[in-house]
C-alpha cells in the first residue's frame, strides 16, 4: 500500500508549497519543536547598524531591535546553500479571539493574499505573483499563539519578497469583495477538517478541557463565525495587531548581516509604534476540579481514545521532562504503550505529546483502536500505564534512550533553512526565542527524577479530560 | 554499474553553476549489484538514506493482493539474528530511524542517522531487507494492524477517490492499478506466512536495490560495510512494464458516497500515455504545472480566489516513473458546491486544452519550475529524493543538471501540442467521494 494517496500527496505539496495553512490544536505534533544550531554558523561580533539596538546572541542567533518602530530582528545565518529564508512572525493567533471573532486570524491572514497597495494582482507583482515568478517555496500559517509569513527564495530574491512582505505588514488592501469568495474558500478548509472523526474529538477534547480561556476554540473557528464575520471585524483585528513593535522579523540562511539589517530597516523602518498598546489576553483558566468526558459519535470504521492532562506553557522548566515523558510512553517499539497495546494487537497506533504554546496546554494521549477491540478494554490499558509510570517511575536507561531519540530529532529538525524557520516560529510564538537554542541542552539534563516529578504533577485524574470517538456503522 | 563518481566535497548550489554542476557532486558505485549514489553536503551530522526495491504491490499479480504489503511490514518485525525489541533498541539508543513501506511498484526504504552511525545503519538496513525472522506471531500481529490501517483508510475521502481514479483510467494488470480495499482486506484474511517467505525469496535481492545517501557522509566505511553485508547476496528482479493504458471511449462520472462528510474530494482525469523519460512528457508537465501550480495556476487563481468554490484545486502527472502514469486535477468542494466547482473546473480544463497556453504563463511557470527544483535540493532529503527519482526514471545523473535547461527550451507550441496529443477532455474519469448531494 503507498503509504500516502496520491490526491493527499498532490494536496500535501501543494499545502507545504503554497498554502495558507491552518494548523488545528494538537494534531500538528511538535514533538521536534526545537532545533540545535551546530553547523550553523556561530556569529561572531555582532555587527553595528546603524538605527539599531543589538539585544543578544545565543546559539548562532543574534537578535536587534530596530530603535524607530521595536521591531524584533532574528538573524540565523548558514551557508551551506545560497537561499534564504525571511519569516515575519506576528503575535497574534486564535488566543486573541473572542466569542464572534473565532477563526478571524486565520481568515485575515487569508486575505493577507489579497493584495496590499503597492503589491497586488492588478499589479502583476502580487506576493503570489511575485514569489511563483522567482520559484520561491513560501507558506503563511496561523496558530494558537501567533499568524507568521514565510518564503525560502534564492539569495538575489531577498530583497524583493521583503519588499512585498513588509507592504502587507501596514498596506492590506483588505476589501469586502475580497472577503465574500475567501470566506468560502476558508470554510470549505474547515468542511475538509471535519472529514476527520479524529480531529473533529480533538476540538471537543480542547472545548471540554477549557472553559474560560481561549485554547477553548480551534485556530480555524466555528462554522458561523467565518461565515459571518464582517470586514470591519477584521480590519480592527489587523489596526490591531499588524504593527512592527508587535512583530518578529528572522533572517535564516545565506546572507551578510549588515546587508541583511539595512534591508529590513529599509522596507520597515518607514513603520510607526502600533498606535495603542497591544491588548494582554488576561484570562487564566481556572483550576479543573474533576475529569471531563466527551464522545463523538459519527460514522468511520474503528474508534479513537484520547485522554489529555493539562500541563505547562512551552517556556515551562517542566518541558523537557514532559517531553522525555512522552517519548518513554508512546516513541517507538521499545515505548511502554506500544508493548502494552500495539503488541498486544490492542491498538494500532499510540502518540503522547506535550502541547508547546504560549500559555498552560494539554499533554495528549491518543490511541488507535485495532479491529474488534473496545474503548473500554484500552482506556483501561492506557490508565493502568499511567498509573504505573506515576506510581513506580521509569528507569534511567528509559530516560537515556527518550533523549538520545529526541536529540538526534533536533539535529534531523535544523536540515535546511526552512525547517529551522518551522521550529524557530514555535519558541517564538511561546514567549522567548532563546529556548530554541537552550533546550537541546535543557533535554540532556533530564534524569529519571525529573520525568518521576512531572508525571505525579500532572499526570492526575482530575486534571484530566477523556475522549472518545466512537464510530457509528450506516447500513 | 561503472563508478561514475568524481569530486568528492561540499554540495554547494552556489558552486554547481561556477564550478561545474550538481551531478559531479555526486559519487554513484555499484556494489555487489546496489546501485549506491551518494553526495556529500555541507549539512552537520545528519545523514538521510533513501531507497527502493521492485518489490511493490504490483508485484502480487495474480497472486495474494495483501502479500507484498505484509513482507515490507514484516522487515522491521525482527531478524534471523535480533527480535525487533533488539533491533528498535539499536535505533533508537542512537537516535536513527528506519522505515519500510510497499507503493505500487517498488519497496521503499528511508532513513536518518548521525554521520557517526552511517556505516551501522546501513548494515542493519541490508540485514533486515535480506534476513528477517519472519515470526508467525508478529506476522498474525502485522495481518491485525494492516487491516486496520485499511479500515481506516475507507474513512478517508481522499484516498477513496483515489483508489478509484487509479481503478478507472488503469486496466486490469497495469502496475499503476491499486487494488481494491475491499478486495485486499479479504488477502489478507488468507494470507499465510508461507506466502511472504514465498514473496520474499522470489523477489528480494541487491540487483536493482537503488540507495541514494546525502548528508553529512564518510562514504568509504559506508561502502566496505556494504560490500560485506551484500557478499552472497543474491537475486532481485526489474521493475514490472506494461502496455500504455488508453483513455476510456466516452466520459465516465464515478460517485462514491460515505455518510457524515463535509468536504468532497473530486479527481478528473486519464491516463496519460506517456512515462516521464518519454518525449512530450515534460512538456505535458509543464502545461499542467500552468493550470493548476500554486496560487498562479489557473484553477486556483479562478476556481478557489476569484469563485472561493474550494480550499486546494491542483493539477499534475504522477505515476510515470516506470510506467506511463496520468494526468490529473484534485480538489475538494462542499457538497452544495460540488456541482459548481465540477463546472467550473471542466471549463477551465477545456479552455486550457483547446485555447493552450500563452508565452507569459510558459515563461513565468518555467522560472517558478527552476527556481523550485533548485530551492528543494537544499536539504538532504529533497536531494536524496531527487537522486533516487533521476535513476529511477531511467534517467544519467547529468539530468540533475539537464533538467533546468530542458525546462528552459521548451517552447508553446511543444507544450500546446502535448497537451492536445495525449488529453482527450471528453473522455474524463471523474470520481467524486463524499457525502454527495441527493441524486448523485
Amino acid at each position: 500500500m503507498a503509504s500516502e494517496t496520491k490526491l493527499a500527496a498532490g494536496l500535501q505539496y501543494w499545502i507545504k508549497c503554497k498554502e495558507l495553512q491552518v494548523k488545528l490544536n494538537s494534531k500538528i505534533s511538535l514533538a521536534l519543536v526545537a532545533g540545535m544550531l551546530g553547523s550553523w554558523t556561530a556569529c561572531g561580533a555582532p555587527v553595528t547598524s546603524p538605527g539599531y539596538s543589538y539585544v543578544k546572541s545565543l546559539g548562532g542567533i543574534d537578535e536587534y531591535r530596530l530603535d524607530s518602530n521595536g521591531l524584533d530582528v532574528l538573524l540565523v545565518e548558514n551557508h551551506s546553500a545560497p537561499v534564504t529564508t525571511f519569516m515575519v512572525t506576528y503575535r497574534v493567533g486564535s488566543r486573541n479571539e473572542v466569542i464572534g471573532t473565532t477563526g478571524s486570524t486565520h481568515l485575515l491572514e487569508h486575505m493577507m493574499f489579497k493584495g496590499s497597495t503597492n503589491f497586488n494582482d492588478a499589479k502583476g507583482n502580487s506576493v503570489k505573483q511575485y514569489l511563483e515568478s522567482v520559484g520561491g517555496a513560501y507558506n503563511a500559517n496561523t496558530w494558537l499563539d501567533r499568524t507568521t509569513y514565510f518564503a525560502e527564495v534564492g539569495n538575489e530574491f531577498l530583497e524583493g519578497y521583503m519588499a512585498v512582505e513588509a507592504d502587507r505588514m501596514r498596506n492590506l488592501l483588505l476589501r469586502e469583495d475580497d472577503r465574500r469568495p475567501e470566506m468560502t474558500v476558508v470554510r470549505n478548509e474547515f468542511e475538509i477538517g471535519e472529514n476527520d472523526p479524529v480531529r473533529a474529538l480533538d476540538k471537543e477534547i480542547f472545548a471540554s478541557a477549557y472553559e474560560a480561556h481561549p485554547y477553548h476554540h480551534s485556530t480555524i473557528g466555528w462554522r458561523s463565525d467565518i461565515e459571518k464575520v464582517p470586514i470591519e471585524k477584521l480590519r480592527a483585528f489587523y489596526d490591531t495587531f499588524y504593527w512592527p513593535d508587535n512583530s518578529t522579523v528572522s533572517v535564516i540562511g545565506d546572507f551578510k548581516p549588515e546587508t541583511a539589517l539595512a534591508l529590513v530597516k529599509k522596507y520597515y523602518g518607514s513603520y510607526s509604534r502600533a498606535p495603542n498598546a497591544i491588548p494582554v489576553v488576561y484570562t487564566e483558566e481556572p483550576a479543573q476540579t474533576g475529569p471531563r468526558r466527551v464522545e463523538v459519535r459519527r460514522a468511520g470504521q474503528l474508534g479513537v481514545v484520547g485522554i489529555s492532562y493539562k500541563s505547562p506553557a512551552a517556556s515551562d522548566a517542566n518541558m523537557p521532562a514532559l517531553q522525555v515523558l512522552g517519548s518513554i510512553l508512546a516513541s517507538g517499539k521499545t515505548s511502554r504503550f506500544y508493548r502494552a497495546l500495539t503488541d498486544k494487537n490492542l491498538t494500532t497506533e499510540v502518540s503522547a505529546d506535550p502541547g508547546f504554546f504560549h500559555d498552560p496546554s494539554l499533554f495528549q494521549i491518543y490511541a488507535y483502536l485495532a479491529p474488534g477491540v473496545g474503548h473500554e478494554q484500552v482506556e483501561k490499558v492506557l490508565r493502568e500505564e499511567l498509573a504505573r509510570v506515576v506510581k513506580d517511575g521509569v528507569t534511567d536507561a528509559e530516560v537515556s534512550t527518550a533523549v538520545q531519540k529526541i536529540s538526534a530529532d533536533l539535529a534531523y529538525s535544523r536540515d535546511g533553512t526552512l525547517a529551522v524557520a518551522g521550529t524557530l516560529v514555535e519558541w517564538i510564538a511561546a514567549g522567548d526565542w532563546t529556548l530554541y537554542s537552550t533546550y537541546p541542552e535543557s533535554i540532556r539534563k533530564v534524569t529519571a527524577a525529573d520525568v518521576n516529578r512531572v508525571a505525579a504533577k500532572y499526570l492526575t485524574e482530575t486534571q484530566s479530560t477523556t475522549g472518545w470517538f466512537v464510530p457509528v456503522v450506516t447500513p | 554499474m561503472k563508478s561514475q563518481g568524481i569530486a568528492v566535497g561540499l554540495f554547494l548550489l552556489a558552486s554547481a553553476s561556477a564550478s561545474g554542476g550538481i551531478a559531479d557532486k555526486v559519487i554513484r558505485s555499484s556494489i555487489d549489484g546496489v546501485d549506491l549514489i551518494a553526495s556529500p553536503t555541507a549539512v552537520k551530522d545528519v545523514v538521510t538514506i533513501v531507497g527502493s526495491m521492485p518489490a511493490g504491490d504490483a508485484f502480487a499479480g495474480s497472486g495474494n493482493l495483501a502479500v507484498p504489503t505484509l513482507t515490507a511490514m514484516m522487515l522491521d518485525k525482527g531478524t534471523t539474528t535480533s527480535d525487533k525489541f533488539a533491533i528498535a533498541q539499536r535505533l533508537e539508543s542512537v537516535g536513527a530511524r528506519i522505515s519500510f513501506s510497499a507503493s505500487e511498484q517498488t519497496l521503499d526504504i528511508q532513513a536518518k542517522c548521525l554521520r557517526k552511525d552511517a556505516p551501522a545503519i546501513v548494515h542493519l538496513i541490508i540485514e533486515q531487507l535480506r534476513t528477517p525472522a519472519f515470526s508467525p506471531a508478529e506476522f498474525e500481529k502485522a495481518r491485525l494492524q494492516l487491516t486496520g490501517a485499511i479500515r481506516r483508510s475507507l474513512d478517508d475521502t481522499d484516498t477513496r477517490a483515489d483508489i478509484a481514479f487509479s481503478r478507472a483510467i488503469f486496466p486490469a494488470g497495469h502496475p499503476n492499478r491499486k487494488a481494491a480495499a475491499e478486495d485486499v482486506l479479504a488477502a489478507v484474511e488468507h494470507a499465510t506466512l508461507a506466502d511472504v517467505k514465498a514473496f520474499h525469496a522470489k523477489y528480494y535481492g541487491p540487483a536493482h536495490l537503488t540507495l541514494a545517501m546525502v548528508g553529512d557522509l564518510e562514504l568509504k566505511p559506508v561502502q566496505a560495510q556494504l560490500r560485506k553485508d551484500l557478499a552472497g547476496w543474491h537475486g532481485g528482479v526489474p521493475a514490472l512494464s506494461a502496455p500504455p493504458a488508453t483513455p476510456p471511449a466516452a466520459a465516465v462520472t464515478q460517485p462514491i458516497n460515505m455518510p457524515d462528510k463535509t468536504s468532497v474530494s473530486v479527481i478528473l482525469g486519464q491516463a496519460s500515455g506517456l512515462r516521464y523519460s518519454d518525449t512530450d512528457a515534460l512538456a505535458l508537465r509543464v502545461g499542467a504545472a500552468i493550470l493548476g501550480s500554486g496560487f498562479t495556476g489557473r484553477l486556483m487563481h479562478v476556481v478557489r480566489d476569484r469563485e472561493g468554490l474550494t480550499y486546494g484545486i491542483y493539477s499534475g502527472v504522477s505515476d510515470d516513473t516506470f510506467t506511463d502514469g496520468d494526468w490529473l486535477v484534485g480538489a475538494s468542494f462542499a457538497p452544495e458546491l460540488l456541482d459548481k466547482g465540477v463546472a467550473s473546473t471542466k471549463r477551465e480544463v477545456e479552455r486550457w486544452w483547446r485555447e493552450g497556453i500563452t508565452q507569459e504563463e510558459l515563461t513565468a511557470r518555467k522560472t517558478d519550475l527552476i527556481g523550485v527544483y533548485k530551492v528543494s535540493l537544499a536539504t538532504t532529503g529533497g536531494l536524496a529524493g531527487t537522486l533516487l527519482r533521476t535513476v529511477q526514471r531511467g534517467k544519467p545523473l547529468s539530468w540533475l543538471d539537464d533538467y533546468p535547461k530542458a525546462v528552459d527550451a521548451l517552447t508553446v507550441d511543444q507544450v500546446n501540442a502535448a497537451i492536445r496529443r495525449h488529453l482527450k477532455p471528453d473522455n474524463m474519469v471523474l470520481i467524486q467521494a463524499g457525502t454527495l448531494p441527493k441524486g448523485k
